[in-house]
C-alpha cells in the first residue's frame, strides 16, 4: 500500500514502533484478540501517537501468524466508543489467518525458487555431464559439462534432441531404452557411445532419475560419465593379455586383475596413483583393508558371494584414496575364462565422487519442495481436533505413498454459535506445495463463512465466490455438513465430493442428494443443501475421495468396499477409522492423500455440570445448547427444558450486565440434580441489581414465575443466584 | 445479519405474516426488532408474528414484543402472534402478560380469520 485515504502524510510506509506498553506492541506479544473498549480507560497500554492523533477511541486487534510464529498484526480502530463482539475477533483473526497462510506460501515458493536457480549454479560448476527434460521428454538444461564435451552450442541441445548426439549404432536402442523408462517413470540406466567434440565417439553412461516437483512428474534428471576407458580394456583383453597390461598402465583409469581364488594379481599404475600404495600393498586379499568400514561388510560379502557363482561384479563403494580420504568409486568386474575353465577377473573401478556427491545434493534439491509441501500441509491441518461437548471425534489423514506428491485434502469441526456442528472435508485439485495453500486458505474460509451463514448452500456459494474473485485457478471438492447434536437433524451440500456414510444399528447408508458442482468451476455456482434426520446412535463417516477412488475400479464398487468394511468395524470412532482404511485401502500405501473425519454426538447424562463462562452476552446461546443437552438426559421435557434454561439465562444475563468491564470478567454456572430436583447457580463477581429500562422486573419476573425456589445473596465476593425446581411436576399435576 | 433467528415475510392481504423461526435473546433482539418494523408498510393493517418454528424468546425478546405493540398501535396497525400449544413458549408468554398486548392464536389460519 503506497498512500491510506484519511490517514496524516508518513502513516503508510512509515515505521510503527513495537514497544510492550503500547497496542501494536502488546497486540504482537498476546495471542487472542485484544479488545479496547475505551483508550481513556485502558490500563494495559497506551495509544501510538498516530492513534493519538487519529482521536481513536476503540480498537480491535489481532496477530498475524505465519510458520507458528507471529509475523504481524492487524487493527480495526474507531473515533466512537464500539464495543467489539467476541465475533467481531473471530473475523477479524479469520481475515488474519487468510493474510498469514498468503505470507507463508510466499516465502516457501521464494524457497522453492532458489533451489532451483542453486540446482543450475551446482549443474554449471560440476565436471559431470548433465541434462534435464521436461515431462514431455524435450531437453530443457544441459549444462557446461556437457557443452565442453559434444562441443555443441546449448541452442542444439535443447528441444527434442534426445538421442542426437549418440553413435548412430546405438541410438536406437538408447531411444528404447529412454522411452521404456521414461513411460513408467523408472530409473534410467544406458552405456553407449557419445558424440565427442574430437569427432570420435566415446563410451558413457547415462543415469536418469524421473524429478517430481511437489508430486507432479515434471521431466527427468540425468548425469552422462566418461566410460571410454574401461570399455577400451575390456575390449583389449578379449585380444590379449599382453596388449592389455601394456594398454592398462597407461590408461586414466583404475584396473586390477585376480586369479580363479580371487586374490588379486595385477592393479595398474591408475590404480596405486589413486591408492598412493605400492604394487605389494595391493596383491592378495589386502584390497579390502581400504574399503571404507561403513560399506566393507557388505562390499566382502557380496564379493565372496559373486566370486562362488562368477558372476559379473559391479558394486559402488567408498575406497581409501591417497592421503586418507575415502572417495566413492564404480567397480566392474568380468570373469574370465581360458580353454574353458575359470582363471580370474579382470576389473576397472572409476572414481565416481563427484558425481555421488552432485546426486546426493540434487536429490536433496528436489526433495525439498516435497518436504516444504509436506510441512505446510501439516501446519494447516488442525493439530487436535477441537473439542466440542456432546460430540465424540476422530480423525485420520493418511499421506499418498511414496514417489506421489502432497494433496490438499483436509478436514474440519467447528462449533457454531447456534450450537450446531459445522463439519467439512474437502480436496483441493493438484498437488504439492500450491495444492497445500489453497486448502490452507479454503479451510480458512469454510471457518469463517461457516460462521457467519446457516445454509451450507450459502458457505458454498459464499467460499465459490472467494474463489472465484481471486487470481488463482483453483478447484476443489468439499462436503461441507452442519450437524444438531441434540436431534440428529443434518443439513448439507456437496460440491462434486462423494457421500458421507451414516452407520448406525439398523445398518449403513449414504447420505445423497445435494450434489452441486465444484467449487471454482463456474461463478456463480449452483449449490444445492439437503436435510436428514441421522438415527440416535448413528455415526456419520466424511472422506476425501482418495479413500474411494481407484483407476482399475467403478466409484459404485468402492463405495460398496467402503460400507461394508465400515458395517464390520468394532465400536469406537477410533476403531471405525482403522477399520476403514485397512479394509478399504489394506496395506498399500494409498494412490492419493487420504483424509477422515468420523463423529457421533454423545449423550450427556451426568450428574452436574459447570463452566465458567466470560461474561459477555455471545456467552448464551452455547450456555443454553450445553444446560439443553444436561436438562434432556435429565429427563426433562420441552417445556421444562425451555423454562429452565430461560431462569438460568436470565439470571446470567444481570452478572453480565453488572459485570465490570469487558475483557476479563466471568461468572460461573453449576446446574446438578438433587434427587428429582434440579438445583441452578449463577454467581458473578458484581452487585445484584435489576435491569434497567422499560423492561424492568420482567427478567426477575420471569425468573420468580418458572422457579419453585429462588434465593439471592448478595456476598463480598459477589452476587449468587440460586434456583430450585421439580422435574416432572407439569406432567404429574 | 443473524445466525440465530431467521426472518421469512409474506403478505396475506392486507396483513404481513413475520415467521420468526430460532432463537431471539439479548445478543439479537434489536436487529429482530429492525427487521419486524422494516416488514411493515404503512398501508398495512396487522402484523401476524408466528412462533410455531421459535424455539427459545428471553425477557429482551418479549420486551421487543411490548414495543412492536406500541409502536404499531400508534400506527393504528394490529400485532397479532402465533403460538402452538405444542410450542414451549406458552407459560412465560402468559406468565409475562403478553396476551394484553397482542393475541395469542394457536395457528395461523385462527390468525389470519381475525
Amino acid at each position: 500500500m503506497r498512500a491510506g485515504f484519511g490517514l496524516p502524510e508518513g502513516v503508510v510506509g512509515g515505521v510503527i514502533d513495537t514497544r510492550r506498553d503500547q497496542l501494536p506492541g502488546y497486540a504482537l506479544d498476546h495471542p487472542g484478540p485484544v479488545v479496547v473498549e475505551d483508550f481513556r480507560k485502558e490500563v494495559r497500554f497506551d495509544p501510538t501517537p498516530v492513534q493519538r492523533e487519529l482521536g481513536v477511541v476503540s480498537a480491535l486487534a489481532v496477530q498475524i501468524r505465519a510458520d507458528d510464529r507471529q509475523v504481524g498484526g492487524i487493527a480495526v480502530h474507531s473515533r466512537t466508543r464500539q464495543e467489539f463482539s467476541a465475533k467481531d475477533g473471530h473475523f477479524l483473526q479469520a481475515l488474519a489467518n487468510v493474510l498469514g497462510a498468503a505470507i507463508e506460501r510466499a516465502r516457501h515458493e521464494e524457497e522453492v525458487r532458489d533451489s532451483e536457480a542453486r540446482f543450475r549454479e551446482l549443474a554449471d560448476t560440476a565436471p559431470a555431464l548433465m541434462w534435464m527434460t521436461d515431462a514431455e521428454g524435450d531437453v530443457t538444461f544441459v549444462n557446461e559439462g556437457w557443452l565442453r564435451f559434444t562441443g555443441r552450442e546449448l541452442s542444439e541441445d535443447l528441444g527434442d534432441t534426445f538421442g542426437s548426439s549418440a553413435h548412430p549404432d546405438d541410438r536406437d536402442d538408447l531411444l528404447e531404452r529412454w522411452r521404456d523408462a521414461f513411460a513408467r517413470r523408472t530409473e534410467f540406466r544406458f552405456e553407449y557411445r557419445l558424440m565427442h567434440r574430437s569427432g570420435e565417439h566415446r563410451w558413457v553412461l547415462e543415469v536418469g532419475v524421473p524429478r517430481f516437483s511437489g508430486g507432479e512428474f515434471v521431466g527427468y534428471v540425468g548425469t552422462a560419465t566418461d566410460i571410454h576407458e574401461r570399455k577400451a580394456m575390456e575390449d583389449a583383453l578379449r585380444k590379449s593379455e599382453a596388449s592389455f597390461r601394456d594398454l592398462a598402465d597407461n590408461a586414466p583409469v583404475m584396473i586390477w586383475t585376480t586369479d580363479e581364488r580371487g586374490l588379486v594379481t595385477f592393479v595398474n599404475a591408475g590404480w596405486l596413483a589413486y591408492t598412493g600404495t605400492t604394487l605389494q600393498d595391493e596383491l592378495g586379499d589386502t584390497w579390502t583393508f581400504g574399503v571404507h568400514p561403513e560399506d566393507a561388510g557388505t562390499v566382502v560379502s557380496a564379493w565372496h558371494e559373486t566370486l562362488a557363482r562368477r558372476g559379473l561384479w559391479e558394486r559402488e563403494y567408498r575406497l581409501r584414496a591417497k592421503g586418507g580420504d575415502y572417495r566413492w568409486i564404480s567397480e566392474r568386474g568380468i570373469p574370465r575364462h581360458e580353454g574353458g575353465s575359470f582363471v580370474g577377473y579382470v576389473g576397472t573401478a572409476i572414481d565416481i565422487h563427484d558425481r555421488k556427491t552432485m546426486e546426493s545434493q540434487l536429490r536433496e534439491v528436489y526433495e525439498r519442495e516435497h518436504t516444504i509441501a509436506e510441512t505446510l500441509q501439516r501446519s494447516l491441518l488442525p493439530e487436535r481436533l477441537p473439542r466440542i461437548e456432546g460430540l465424540e471425534i476422530a480423525a485420520r489423514y493418511l499421506p499418498a505413498g511414496r514417489g506421489a506428491a502432497i494433496g490438499g485434502d483436509w478436514y474440519d469441526a467447528l462449533e457454531r454459535p447456534d450450537g450446531r456442528v459445522a463439519l467439512v472435508v474437502g480436496d483441493v485439485v493438484g498437488h504439492g506445495l500450491r495444492a497445500a495453500a489453497i486448502m490452507g486458505q479454503l479451510r480458512n474460509a469454510f471457518r469463517a463463512y461457516g460462521l457467519a451463514e446457516n445454509s451450507p448452500a450459502e458457505v458454498m456459494a459464499r467460499v465459490n465466490r472467494l474463489v472465484m474473485t481471486g487470481e488463482e485457478d483453483v478447484m476443489a471438492t468439499a462436503l461441507y455438513l452442519v450437524l444438531d447434536r441434540e436431534t440428529g437433524e443434518v443439513q448439507f451440500s456437496s460440491a462434486g465430493h462423494p457421500p458421507p456414510l451414516v452407520l448406525s444399528d439398523s445398518g449403513t447408508s449414504f447420505l445423497e442428494g445435494a450434489r452441486s458442482v465444484p467449487i471454482g468451476a463456474v461463478d456463480p455456482g449452483v449449490f444445492r443443501e439437503a436435510s436428514a434426520t441421522l438415527p440416535a446412535d448413528a455415526s456419520l463417516l466424511l472422506y476425501t475421495d482418495g479413500l474411494v477412488e481407484r483407476r482399475d475400479e467403478p466409484l459404485e464398487r468402492r463405495l460398496d468396499a467402503l460400507a461394508e468394511a465400515a458395517g464390520r468395524a468394532p465400536g469406537g470412532l477410533e476403531g471405525l477409522c482403522d477399520a476403514v482404511l485397512a479394509g478399504v485401502i489394506g496395506q498399500s500405501m494409498p494412490g492419493d492423500d487420504v483424509a477422515l473425519l468420523a463423529v457421533r454426538p454423545r449423550p450427556v447424562a451426568s450428574e452436574s455440570i459447570r463452566f465458567t463462562l466470560p461474561a459477555e452476552p455471545e456467552s448464551l446461546p452455547g450456555l443454553r445448547r450445553r444446560l439443553a443437552r444436561f436438562l434432556h438426559a435429565a429427563g426433562a421435557d420441552d417445556a421444562e427444558t425451555y423454562e429452565i434454561t430461560l431462569t438460568v439465562c436470565e439470571a446470567a444475563g444481570n452478572a453480565i450486565e453488572h459485570a465490570y468491564g469487558p475483557g476479563d470478567a466471568t461468572f460461573d454456572v453449576e446446574a446438578r440434580l438433587d434427587a428429582s430436583e434440579l438445583v441452578a447457580t449463577v454467581s458473578d463477581r458484581g452487585n445484584w441489581r435489576e435491569r434497567r429500562g422499560a423492561h424492568r422486573g420482567r427478567g426477575l419476573n420471569i425468573i420468580e414465575g418458572l422457579m419453585d425456589r429462588v434465593e439471592v445473596s448478595t456476598e463480598q465476593e459477589g452476587t449468587v443466584v440460586r434456583m430450585r425446581r421439580r422435574l416432572g411436576a407439569s406432567r404429574a399435576a | 445479519m443473524s445466525t440465530l433467528a431467521e426472518i421469512g415475510i409474506e403478505r396475506h392481504g392486507g396483513t404481513v405474516v413475520a415467521r420468526l423461526a430460532g432463537e431471539v435473546d439479548m445478543t439479537n433482539a434489536a436487529h429482530v426488532r429492525e427487521q419486524l418494523l422494516d416488514a411493515v408498510p404503512n398501508d398495512a393493517l396487522a402484523l401476524v408474528v408466528d412462533l410455531g418454528d421459535c424455539r427459545y424468546l428471553d425477557s429482551a425478546a418479549i420486551e421487543v414484543i411490548f414495543d412492536l405493540s406500541r409502536r404499531l398501535q400508534r400506527r393504528r396497525q394490529e400485532l397479532r402472534l402465533v403460538v402452538p400449544d405444542s410450542s414451549p413458549l406458552g407459560r412465560v408468554l402468559v406468565l409475562t402478560d403478553v396476551n394484553s398486548v397482542a393475541p395469542v392464536h394457536p395457528s395461523l389460519e385462527a390468525a389470519l380469520a381475525q
